[in-house]
């Protein structure tokens, strides 16, 4: 019995050449293309899958203009060996949930559907670098109705036609179990692309790619109304520029490291650059034209939040997802309720926490199979619940659970589903082609280009779906004592919802907490794991002898490399740390990361490379090895340089 | 399963002269029936075709009527004002009459970035297989010992070339006849020149490092086809050969660059840093005045002109181009030379084919084609020009007057060359000040790193470091305690660091993420410490108009 690897790609402009046209679309037509990074990722895990398998059928799909090909010749000359591209102009515009249904379109006309005789394995990026949804691989899956592992950063088989991954979950790792067909979704830190042979390069280009089109495939009429962007749930409203709140970085100069940490302090004790606010420009504010007010919303009503269980407790982005649903109640107005599903085994009792955080409704789903988290049945479920209770929002955490579980419960109601939002306001939407006005409409606001633009998603199929950023918004008041209604729902569980096989969970314990008590923090990355990152504790421990809350950290690849347990990892899977001083010693600064330190109060840069994008969004910055700095700034600090603090 | 792909032709670089073979070669085997269906694979290091590619550049365009009659050329701008301009340190004043050789009366600006993707896609249209983005990192041969072709570089290795995960073993590429035409110090045509011993009887080839800077400026700091060429500061008192050129192009750009040879006594002479100095002169800064630089890089060239010129054939293999040194003084002009030297070995190696013998016996046809060809005369005019300017300015002028009156032979005959890094000195031995004293006040517009951003460059992480001291030990016994590790000055891209801990121990560290690919580390580093060795495919500057 033969197996097939099928690559899922996509084509996006070089992240430093990105351009949006004045729709708030991507304007395809100037930048250089590349495969998107996530996508080279699936594509090497797919490569790597055929070492167990040497006789598989190597595929690679992907959909867009033809300009495409390129990527798709690239893969090919790689080690694919059939490549296949759903071009059409009806699908210009198409949101997620459109291109996951065109795409699983596509893989079923090519004969590979839940019930196929043949194995196949479908490997797909985490997410784009020009859309950041991950919501594709969660949507093919749903609608092929195979069993999915998202953000995984390794697979391997042992053979049988089962396949372990490795999922990046919060604070830590899951190994699970799948058995084929099923979809996985690679993060960008597992083995790393490998680059095309010239024998494969002057195989690629002799290569026929086979474009179709959504006729060819087989896309019924029915179907081709729910594509492009006419039939697209969601559409892009606005798209403004996010311009950053912390000055230029002021880089220490000087040769030779001692030179450089006395310039440092010297100018940390001036205080560093200040920011030059550009005065914005006043938008004239436009009357709404005259248009007849719809309220398009039916019998939907209610705001309905998932909360996430972990290690027993309700994980802290589910309480603050209560800020923004509280915020969109009120909105609403006063009889809006807030109903929120509990998932689990022995968890009644967490009910009274969500009541204490804002709460209106808890509706508890109790099962010994529902221990732990588990994309197929928590989908199954909360699709059920949705039937019944009709909310308007439904809204999740944008966790490495709640960004699939949201495009996978989104795929089965129909709903377009906007991920990872910063902000989430109740407003209106002119119709100008059916003059109308729909109010009320829910605008979620989400970074977007490398968090340069924000762009505001609203979706006309309720519910409308959206996933909140952790550590985005704050834990709502706690109010000791505030109850509300407690209902039991018993939703029907699926045998094949758990194909899925949790095989082991690992969760970093211990130095979390003091992680985000911490007023200074010392993060190492990569360039610090040369002495296991003892320089970086001894300089944390220093700061402490002196009596500060001072904590050490690092990024991902350190965690990676055994260097450090999982619970001292900044940025990636949503820790975000908010100390007044945070020292990246040896951090490039990849996009994860800068997320993580946001919030941090100053942020000063140790690196060699004067290119790396860290300095771009530090404060402060020191160019030279840490080998040298650390040692230098340590000796300061035992003298009383204390950061100011 | 098989890692090798067979071709008639493997030609290794895609530049002006490797385009010329292909083109060339494509148009002679599709004009002979009996080799209509040979092939020809051209494979260039950069991640698209010109990417690599830096000069002046004022081009001589009778060439490109030789090699594609009809075809329209993409240059920049027809040169419509010309002067040669003597630079003191605040003065200048224009010569009344061109030097010799160097006026440039009907010849054309242009981007030989642009000029090689024009080539690249006719060679393409000819039905030449043009692949870049692949590093050709060894020579193949076979059991007669001739060569046999070449071999990518494998990718998917750690800094120790412990196979990754990713491993991905390089391409061998088998073909009849090998053509290098890997440009300025290839470092293939650099192993097969010791191999065969090709350099044999024949002057050292000595180099120049040439930084050059594209900037957008007012309409009317410069007009098109408007080129200037300077001389004297700041190189004559470097004691260093060499001069600068501004050349306008549309679309308000200008093109400005500072070339000076590799000769320098001084360790710690920095070619970069002479070339932000001469940027401040008057007369240079006033075209730049209220711009924008858009594009930085360097890249050595090959002027030791006729008499340092390897024999450029082996059984199976030719070498053309910057890699065989067709560059004649002192017009600083190789690409036409280049482009017929790529011209010839196409015709001898149609020739090969038709006797189907590969051996030396037929393919020192080329070696009679160029010695009977325009570009012998050319060359061998000059012949002596280059060696006359290794004793300064003055003796070099001196000499080259009377080369003009002896239709170049000067007044010695023959004129020696000293290999560069020969020239260089021990810091102790140097007579007058420093450059880096000299200078140490100055402070450049922007720095190396920022240059080296503005050219675009990037490399693959997980690769062995292709910047290789070849002798640990000396280096830090030798080069740095004498030579103060000359590298960190004259590297134009600061790959190079010389350390000092706090203890006072140095050591040198290679940043080779930064390379430019300019070779000046494997021509200029004492002792022979340095080789230059290809890294992965598709690294390197990334040129857009250079």
């Amino acid at each position: 019995m033969s197996l097939t690897i099928i690559s899922l790609i996509k084509q996006v402009p070089l992240p430093t050449e990105m351009r949006m046209g004045e729709d708030g679309l991507m304007d395809r037509t100037k930048a250089k293309s590349i495969i998107n990074i996530d996508c080279q990722f699936g594509l090497e895990a797919g490569l790597q899958l055929k070492k167990q398998y040497p006789d598989a059928r190597m595929i690679v799909c992907s959909m867009g203009p033809v300009s495409f090909e390129n990527a798709l010749r690239t893969a090919l000359s790689m080690g694919y060996d059939e490549a296949y591209l759903l071009s059409d102009r009806k699908l210009g515009g198409s949101d997620t949930y459109a291109t996951g249904l065109a795409i699983s379109t596509l893989l079923k006309y090519l004969g590979f559907t839940k019930d196929s005789k043949d194995r196949f394995i479908i490997f797909a990026g985490r997410q784009t670098s020009d859309g950041d949804t991950a919501h594709v691989p969660s949507q093919v899956a749903e609608c092929l109705g195979i069993p999915q592992a998202t953000f995984v950063e390794k697979v391997t088989s042992d053979g049988n036609f089962t396949v372990n991954a490795r999922r990046i979950i919060e604070g830590g790792y899951q190994m699970l179990k799948l058995p084929l067909p099923c979809l996985i979704s690679l993060t960008p830190t597992g083995i790393k692309p490998r680059k095309p042979s010239l024998i494969g390069a002057v195989k690629a280009r002799k290569a026929e790619i086979k474009v179709l089109s959504v006729d060819e495939i087989g896309m019924t009429s029915e179907q081709q109304k729910l594509i492009g962007i006419a039939g697209s749930p969601t559409i892009v409203a606005a798209v403004e520029n996010i311009e950053s709140d912390r000055p230029p970085v002021m880089l220490a100069a000087g040769q030779g490291e001692q030179q450089l940490v006395e310039n440092f302090i010297a100018g940390f004790a001036k205080g560093g650059n200040v920011l030059q606010k550009k005065e914005k420009a006043v938008k004239e504010k436009k009357d709404a034209p005259d248009f007849p007010v719809m309220d398009k919303r039916g019998d939907n009503k209610g705001i309905l939040t998932w909360a996430e269980v972990v290690g027993g407790q309700i994980a802290r982005p589910s309480l603050e997802l209560l800020t923004p649903a509280k915020h969109l109640a009120e909105q609403l107005g006063g009889d809006t309720k807030i109903s929120t599903v509990l998932t689990g085994k022995n968890i009644k009792h967490l009910a009274a926490t969500l009541f204490e955080y804002g709460s209106d409704e808890v509706i508890i789903v109790e099962d010994e199979k529902l221990e732990e988290y588990l994309v197929l049945p928590f989908s199954d479920i909360i699709t059920q619940i949705i039937r019944e209770k009709k909310p308007e929002v439904a809204l999740f955490a944008a966790t490495t659970a709640g960004r699939e579980l949201a495009p996978r419960t989104g795929m089965k109601t129909g709903s377009g589903v906007t991920a990872d939002c910063t902000g989430l306001e109740m407003d209106i939407y002119i119709d100008r082609k059916n003059k109308e006005i729909v109010r009320p409409i829910l605008h979620s606001r989400r970074p977007t280009y490398g968090e340069s633009k924000l762009a505001t998603i609203i979706g006309f199929v309720y519910p409308q779906i959206s996933t909140a950023r952790a550590g985005t918004f704050p834990l709502p008041p706690k109010q000791n004592g505030r109850t509300g209604i407690t209902s039991e729902f018993k939703p029907v569980l699926n045998t094949e919802d758990f194909v899925t096989q949790i095989v082991e969970t690992v969760r970093g314990q211990g130095g979390l907490q003091s992680l985000f008590d911490a007023d200074i923090i010392i993060a190492g990355g990569r360039g610090t794991v040369g002495d296991g990152l003892r320089k970086i504790q001894e300089l944390a421990q220093a700061l402490r002898d002196k009596g500060l809350k001072a904590e050490w950290a690092c990024s991902r690849v350190v965690v990676d490399g055994g260097y450090a347990e999982y619970a001292r990892q900044i940025g990636q899977t949503g820790k975000t740390v908010r100390p007044k001083i945070y020292v990246a010693v040896g951090i490039s600064g990849a996009i994860q990361h800068l997320s993580g330190i946001k919030e941090a109060g100053k942020i000063i840069a140790v690196n060699n490379n004067s290119k790396a994008p860290i300095f771009n969004n530090a404060d402060f910055g020191i160019v030279g090895n840490y080998e040298d700095i650390i040692p230098e700034l340590i000796e300061k600090v035992q003298n009383g340089f204390t950061f100011g603090l | 399963m098989t890692n090798t792909i067979k071709t008639d032709v493997l030609i290794i670089g895609g530049g002006p002269s490797g385009l010329a073979a292909a083109i060339h070669l494509a148009d002679l085997f599709k004009g002979n029936p009996a080799l209509k269906d040979r092939k020809i694979l051209l494979v260039d290091k950069g991640a698209s075709t010109g990417s690599h590619i830096l000069s002046g550049a004022v081009i001589k365009p009778q060439v490109f009527k030789d090699l594609l009659p009809d075809i329209p050329v993409p240059f920049d701008s027809k040169v419509s004002k010309e002067a040669v301009v003597m630079l003191g340190a605040k003065s200048s004043f224009k010569m009344p009459f061109h030097p010799p050789y160097m006026g440039n009366k009907g010849n054309y600006c242009a981007s030989l970035g642009e000029i090689c993707r024009f080539l690249a896609n006719i060679a393409a249209e000819k039905g030449v297989q043009v692949y870049s983005g692949f590093a050709m990192s060894e020579v193949l041969y076979d059991e007669k010992g001739y060569v046999r072709g070449a071999k990518c570089i494998d990718t998917g290795v750690n800094h120790n070339g412990e196979h990754l995960e990713n491993f991905v073993e390089g391409t061998s590429v088998e073909a009849d006849i090998t053509v290098f035409a890997e440009g300025t110090r290839g470092s293939l045509a650099k192993k097969i020149i010791q191999k065969f011993d090709l350099q044999k009887g024949r002057n050292e080839q000595v180099y120049s490092l040439g930084c050059k800077e594209v900037w957008a400026v007012p309409e009317s700091n410069i007009k098109a086809g408007e080129i200037y060429h300077t001389m004297g500061y700041p190189a004559a008192n470097e004691h260093v050969f060499g001069g600068g050129f501004i050349y306008g192009l549309k679309d308000n750009k200008v093109a400005v660059g500072l070339v000076l040879g590799l000769e320098a006594k001084d360790p710690t002479f920095d070619t970069f840093k002479a070339f932000q100095i001469w940027k401040t002169h008057p007369f240079v800064a006033k075209f730049l005045r209220d711009g924008k630089l858009i594009e930085s890089g360097a890249k050595t060239l090959p002027e030791g002109g006729y008499y340092s010129q390897p024999k450029n054939y082996v059984n199976s293999a030719l070498i053309v181009g910057d890699s065989a040194g067709f560059l004649a003084m002192p017009a600083l002009k190789g690409i036409h030379l280049g482009m017929y030297s790529g011209m010839a070995a196409a015709k001898a190696i149609a020739y090969a084919f038709e006797k189907n013998d590969f051996s030396e016996n037929t393919l020192v046809r080329y070696a009679e084609l160029i010695a009977s060809g325009k570009v012998h005369k050319e060359m061998y005019a000059v012949r002596n020009f280059r060696q006359g300017f290794n004793k300064g300015m003055i003796a070099g002028i001196f000499h080259f007057g009377t080369q003009i009156f002896t239709c170049g032979a000067g007044l010695c005959g023959k004129l020696k060359t000293v290999a560069d890094d020969l020239e260089t000195l021990p810091v102790s031995a140097v007579r007058k000040t420093l450059f880096k004293e000299k200078y140490a006040t100055f402070t450049p517009a922007y720095d190396k790193v920022t240059a080296v951003f503005y050219a675009g460059v990037s490399h693959d992480e997980e690769q062995i470091p292709h910047l290789h001291i070849n002798n640990q030990e000396i280096y830090n016994e030798k080069n740095i305690p004498l030579y103060d590790a000359p590298c960190q000055y004259y590297c134009p891209a600061e790959s190079y660091e010389l350390h000092t801990g706090k203890n006072g121990h140095k050591e040198l560290r290679i940043h080779f993420e930064n390379c430019l690919h300019c070779k000046t580390c494997d021509i200029k580093e004492p002792l022979g410490g340095i080789t230059w060795n290809v890294p992965n495919g598709g690294n390197g500057p990334d040129y857009k108009y250079m």
